[in-house]
């Protein structure tokens, strides 16, 4: 009766072992009664495999192993339980009847004794068993199956690299320190990143590794927060690190924080680094405040001229309703004046367009009265709501009491850039056929608008000349100033 | 009985020439004497040719050596009691500190604050409003 291997104990019982090579029970050998005996009372695993043929004996143990080979293999050779993995098994087994022993921590065999390919791993020794006169009998071995153990370390290990990945593709730099001297134990490509592709860190102190941050401070800090146990945290933090291409400084603004990390029993060990090079988005965060900034300005400075004009209309106007209507009128002008800068975007309008606009309003397709001509030149944001008002003032004006307010009289219309220094751009207003005309006594508010000249401009000037047959009107300014955007 | 206005012009520093023409007749309109320049270094120059000026009205922004806050500067260290009024559409302290006693007023500039301004500056009396 063996109480801890029912089953087996079982067939040990039953088998009538004198029809095998190991002979009658009661002949046998002290050893191998001893062996058996061990073998049918112990819990854990056991395997005897005695004599030349090398028949084998187990425990219930050992038969869970052996999955459905088990009865059959009871009483067996050797070879014929682990034929499938007979490449591995044999040289150990020969080992051991050669009086060699052999443990082994972790040995892995695809075993089919469920009936299908399995992955197992065992813990076992091969213990020779020798006769008083050295003779090797047999072979005896306590094994373990270690299968459930390894999949587990197997699963840790996958979890450690998942998390090892979620370190690398989290954005942001992750580095850990550890000990009270801040040995760089891992960092991310962030990390690596930041501080210049290529420095060799792992295993160094952050002293010897990033020297560069000693003299700034940041050892003390770290000192601090393993000292303290308490985390630093800091947004927009001024550094200078040796990441440029040769190794030369550069200043990044980080956001950084040092998180102090604990063993089992509580003290601290190292430090969690997390930080983010936040410079880029700083500068683009100024550069869109600057922009709103100017924007603001801008929409400031278009009231004031607005403002202005509405002032200068309404000071000058005979009454409300002629008032009103200049007042829209000219507004109506600026706001296709603008239309011109948005449509193409800053730096896009030119003369030209700003003419056609007037000759839109104030010309006759089937019978023109203008004659425009001059270069596509580039126009200014700031001289081009000038210069479109300008020319509506002047259009007004012609068409109330100059050449246009008689079916005879023209306007001729050229620009330029004047030769030879081509600095000045010149654009003359001149009329034909119309009234005598004699200097007004009283300048209206067309005549004011006008004298107020192109804004943005640098040496600008507009110049009224009252030649009795006909009026013009001389432009002149910087073109550089004429051209540039502000 | 409304002060007499100061002999001296008022004097008003704006490159956008339609909002420098509003400005000027609107002192006028106040009773002031006015002469205008179309960036700083106008204003020097025509600083130089006058015995004196009442006040300085400037814009910030604008071509030349120098911008409003820094002629303002330089007014006040040669004529330490010339009022100074400074106009922008907004005050960027990027452009430099305001001179000691100098008055900020934004663009577009309200006429009632613009009055308000010059008679706390004694340029004119309160009456009129």
């Amino acid at each position: 009766m063996f109480p801890a291997n029912p089953d087996c104990g079982n067939l040990f019982d039953e088998m009538d072992w004198s029809k095998t090579p190991l002979g009658a029970r009661e002949d046998w050998s002290v050893e191998l009664k001893t062996l058996t005996n061990v073998m049918l009372g112990s819990l854990q695993p056991m395997l005897i495999v005695w004599g030349p043929q090398q028949i084998t004996l187990y425990n219930d143990g050992y038969a869970a192993m052996c999955g459905h080979r088990h009865p059959a293999a009871f009483g067996r050779s050797f070879r014929a339980l682990w034929h499938d993995i007979w490449d591995a098994v044999e040289p150990i087994i020969t080992a051991a009847y050669e009086g060699r022993g052999t443990s082994m921590d972790d040995i892995e065999f695809t075993m089919h004794r469920n009936g299908y390919p399995e992955e197992t791993h065992f813990a076992f020794s091969y213990t020779p068993v020798r006769d008083p006169w050295g003779t090797v009998l047999g072979m005896f071995c306590a094994c373990t199956e270690i299968t459930a153990q390894v999949m587990v370390r197997r699963a840790e290990r996958t979890q450690r690299e998942r998390f090892r990945q979620v370190f690398e593709l989290s954005p942001g730099g992750i580095a850990m320190l550890v000990g009270p001297n801040h040995v760089f134990d891992y960092a991310n490509e962030d990390y690596y990143t930041m501080i210049g592709v290529g420095r060799d860190i792992i295993g160094k102190t952050v002293a010897e590794a990033v020297t560069e941050v000693v003299r700034q401070g940041f050892i003390d800090i770290l000192d601090n927060v393993y000292r303290t146990g308490e985390s630093f945290i800091a947004r927009d933090l001024p550094i200078q690190l040796n990441r440029g291409p040769d190794g030369e400084m550069q200043r990044r603004l980080i956001d950084l924080v040092y998180q102090p990390m604990r063993q089992e029993d509580g003290a601290i060990n190292g430090i969690l680094v997390q930080a983010r090079d936040v410079t880029d988005l700083r500068a683009e965060e100024a550069s869109r405040e600057l922009l709103s900034h100017e924007l603001g300005h801008r929409l400031k400075n278009q009231l004031a001229m607005v403002q202005a004009i509405a002032s200068q209309t309404l000071r000058n106007a005979p009454d409300i309703a002629s008032a009103r209507q200049r007042l829209s009128e000219r507004l109506a002008v600026l706001s296709a004046a603008h239309d011109t800068i948005l449509e193409g975007g800053r730096g896009t309008s030119t003369v030209r367009q700003l003419v056609q606009q007037m000759t839109d309003l104030h010309d006759d397709p089937a019978a023109p009265r203008f004659a425009t001509s001059g270069p596509n030149l580039k126009i200014g944001s700031r001289p081009s709501l000038s210069l479109s008002l300008i020319l509506h003032e002047l259009a007004t004006n012609a068409v109330k009491h100059g050449a246009l307010s008689v079916p005879t009289g023209s306007v001729d219309l050229r620009w330029r850039v004047v030769l030879p220094e081509a600095d000045r751009f010149e654009m003359i207003w001149t009329e034909r056929g119309g009234p005598t005309v004699a200097e007004p006594l009283v300048k209206g508010s067309g005549s004011r608008l006008i004298s107020a000249g192109l804004n943005g401009t640098s040496d600008g000037h507009v110049d009224m000349i009252y030649a009795p047959d006909g009026l013009r009107c001389i432009v002149t300014a910087d073109l550089e100033s004429f051209q540039k955007e502000h | 009985m409304p002060d007499h206005p100061r002999s001296s012009p008022v004097l008003v520093v704006e490159d956008d020439g339609l909002i420098r023409m509003d400005l000027a007749d609107l002192l006028s309109d106040m009773g002031l004497a006015v002469i205008e320049a179309g960036n700083a270094d106008q204003a020097l120059k025509v600083m130089d040719t006058l015995p004196a000026i009442s006040a300085l009205l400037t814009d910030i922004d604008m071509p030349g050596s120098m911008n409003g806050i820094e002629l303002a500067h330089l007014t006040a260290t040669r004529h330490p009691t010339c009022p100074l009024v400074i106009i922008s559409g907004r005050y960027n302290p990027a452009d430099g500190t305001l001179p000691d006693g100098a008055v900020f007023l934004s663009k577009p500039i309200s006429e009632q604050m613009l009055k308000r301004t010059l008679t706390a500056m004694k340029l004119m009396t309160g009456d009129s409003e």
